[in-house]
């Protein structure tokens, strides 16, 4: 989609639009023109904005034939150094991650950043190695990821196969983010905010203060269906506050390579909103969890890719931490 | 620092993992621990199986295997006082995972059930064996596709889980028709459910254990059951079960977990 559209306009004139599946907006609005950017195997990449570059992953699980290539990357290019937002799903990709940045750019890669734990966004770290970059997460990815990391090698090895997990390693952040943290990479500041419990209890935001983008990270699902592996009440309270933002473009964990605030967020609100109500109902009545997961947030089928692989487990962690109230 | 594959699997327990990497088919054709567990379990004592005197529920595809839902059900056809109820899920360490004794206030004329939610290390049968007034025993089983490793015994959010560990919540629900003498009771406490296998990141020490091992539920002073049970039940332990109508209906519940500490609980009255 990106790929085939006219370069940046110098245009400010945005006109907002309603928001349907994020692909129409992309293709209205000036800001959100990318440039795009071909690399070996192709592996693709679109600048979004001058020195920001990003690579949008499949709609899809894991499997042999997308080895792990399911979540957005980016990468942020300054005077000096280079920053890579999230690795892929694997070693493999991220291996072609780290080749279109050289295909863009010979600067040394600083920093790899993780918006979070999930194996989607942080089993390519391996391939970064070589450039002895600083690992920067979330202060509290370090104990997530770890303690998961059986499960997530085990459940990855399954399903991407012996090929595509080749040289997967558990690579846990060498940096790690209290509250607020700027790096530079010459010139070009990146403000990484640590979040409170939402997505995860280990979800990072990156701001590339020169061109007013802001990486989300899974605290934004456009047209994959959203994965709630924290906390469905923070994740509410969380979106008030972030799609309030004043930034010229947003990019979401999944989704189109870049969208706008803060139409970004409505799918995602209202299917969270969905299922917090109809849960609330349920408990209210007397209804077991086996009750919830047959019927809670089940209207939202239609507005989503991979609804039947995630929405059952979201119903199940709303309930459980929802019947508190 | 980096974790590899080898240290992770030493940290977590190699069976797990070795298991784990495994084709799926493999994992089903492991070792039939049944018989083994049986004999500890019961003895030689015969067990009826799939007779229609019990009935358990379990998806059979499971979408987190850290909160599994399990339902026992006793259907109304069974017209016998109840005195215990086993849960085995064979492949898990510590298989017997709860054992409940009945009490003259667990109820009679209706459907009487149980139900809670646990953890599934892996592949596994689950079971539920029942055992009636007359001293018969009787058995459902079910397949559960199902495999978490020690991380599955992770919460979400582990700092939330420890501010208000203790909390209860008891609740009863009167039957949908006056002449159903079978009432339900509600019991959720908030407990980590430690099973000692986590890795604190901090100390590269293993968490200890701490865990809910029994809990007694009383309508009016009497028994309504007694529970026995292990690491195995899902971090905030929840359990639904019915229990007889009586001359008031709040129920009184004490649990004790393995470091000894003693919390109760008390039904928000209803109805009145």
């Amino acid at each position: 989609m990106a790929r085939n559209e006219a370069p940046a306009s110098p245009s400010l004139g945005i006109t907002r639009q309603s928001f349907l599946l994020g692909a129409l907006v992309f293709a209205a609005s000036p800001l959100l023109r990318c440039l795009p950017v071909k690399a070996a195997g192709g592996f693709d990449v679109a600048e979004v904005a001058p020195g920001v570059y990003v690579h949008q992953g499949r709609y899809e699980m894991q499997s042999p034939e997308n080895r792990g290539d399911m979540a957005n990357a980016a990468f942020i290019v300054g005077d000096e150094a280079v920053a890579v937002i999230d690795t892929l799903g694997s070693a493999v990709v991220g291996r072609e991650l780290r080749q279109a940045i050289r295909a863009v750019t010979d600067k040394p890669i600083r920093y790899v950043i993780n918006t979070h734990m999930h194996p989607d966004h942080v089993f390519g770290n391996a391939a970064f190695k070589e450039d002895n970059p600083t690992f920067v997460g979330h202060y509290k990815m370090a104990r997530g990821l770890a303690s998961r990391a059986d499960q997530y090698l085990a459940t990855n090895n399954r399903m991407l196969g012996e090929a595509a997990f080749e040289g997967i390693e558990i690579v846990l952040p060498t940096l790690a983010v209290e509250d607020k943290l700027t790096l530079d990479l010459g010139n070009r500041p990146l403000v990484l905010e640590a979040q409170p419990t939402a997505h995860t209890d280990n979800d990072l935001i990156v701001t590339d203060t020169k061109t007013g983008t802001l990486f989300l990270g899974d605290l934004l699902f456009s047209v994959h269906v959203p994965t709630l592996d924290g906390s469905i009440k923070g994740w509410l309270t969380l979106i008030d506050a972030l799609e309030k933002r004043q930034v010229a473009r947003v990019v979401p964990g999944h989704g189109p390579h870049a969208m706008e605030l803060p139409e970004a967020f409505a799918p995602e609100q209202r299917y969270l909103a969905t299922i917090a109500e109809d849960v609330r109902h349920l408990i209210a009545e007397g209804k077991t969890l086996e009750d919830a997961t047959k019927t809670a947030g089940f209207s939202e089928r239609d507005a989503w890719k991979l609804f039947d692989q995630y929405h059952v487990r979201n119903v199940t962690a709303a309930f459980a931490e929802l019947e508190w109230e | 620092m980096s974790l590899s594959l080898k240290t992770v699997a030493q940290a977590c327990g190699a069976a797990v993992l070795a298991l784990a990497l495994l084709p799926t088919s493999s994992a089903i054709a492991k070792t039939d621990l049944w018989p083994i567990l049986k004999q500890q379990t019961f003895g030689d004592r015969a067990i009826q199986v799939d007779d229609g005197m019990v009935v358990l529920e379990a998806p059979s595809a499971i979408d987190d295997a850290a909160l599994v839902p399990l339902t026992v059900r006793v259907p109304p056809h069974v017209k016998q006082d109840l005195k215990s109820l086993t849960l085995i899920i064979d492949n898990n360490p510590d298989p017997v995972i709860a054992t409940l004794t009945f009490g003259p206030a667990a109820g009679n004329g209706g459907e009487r059930s149980f139900s809670t939610r646990v953890r599934i290390e892996d592949f596994s049968h689950v079971r539920a064996i029942l055992e009636t007034e007359d001293g018969n025993l009787h058995m459902a089983s079910k397949f559960v596709a199902a495999a978490g490793g020690c991380a599955a015994m992770m919460a979400k959010d582990p700092d939330a889980e420890t501010v208000d560990l203790g909390k209860m919540i008891v609740k009863t629900f009167p039957p949908a028709v006056d002449s159903n003498p079978i009432w339900s009771g509600q019991v959720m406490i908030k407990h980590p459910n430690n099973n000692g296998m986590q890795l604190d990141i901090n100390t590269a020490k293993p968490i200890p254990a701490r865990f809910v091992r029994e809990m007694t539920v009383k309508r009016g002073g009497e028994l309504v059951f007694q529970m026995d049970s292990t690491f195995s039940i899902s971090t905030n332990p929840n359990f639904r079960f019915t229990f007889g109508r009586g001359e008031d209906n709040d129920l009184d519940v004490t649990i004790v977990d393995t470091d000894q500490t003693v919390f109760a609980g008390h039904s928000d009255p209803r109805g009145s």
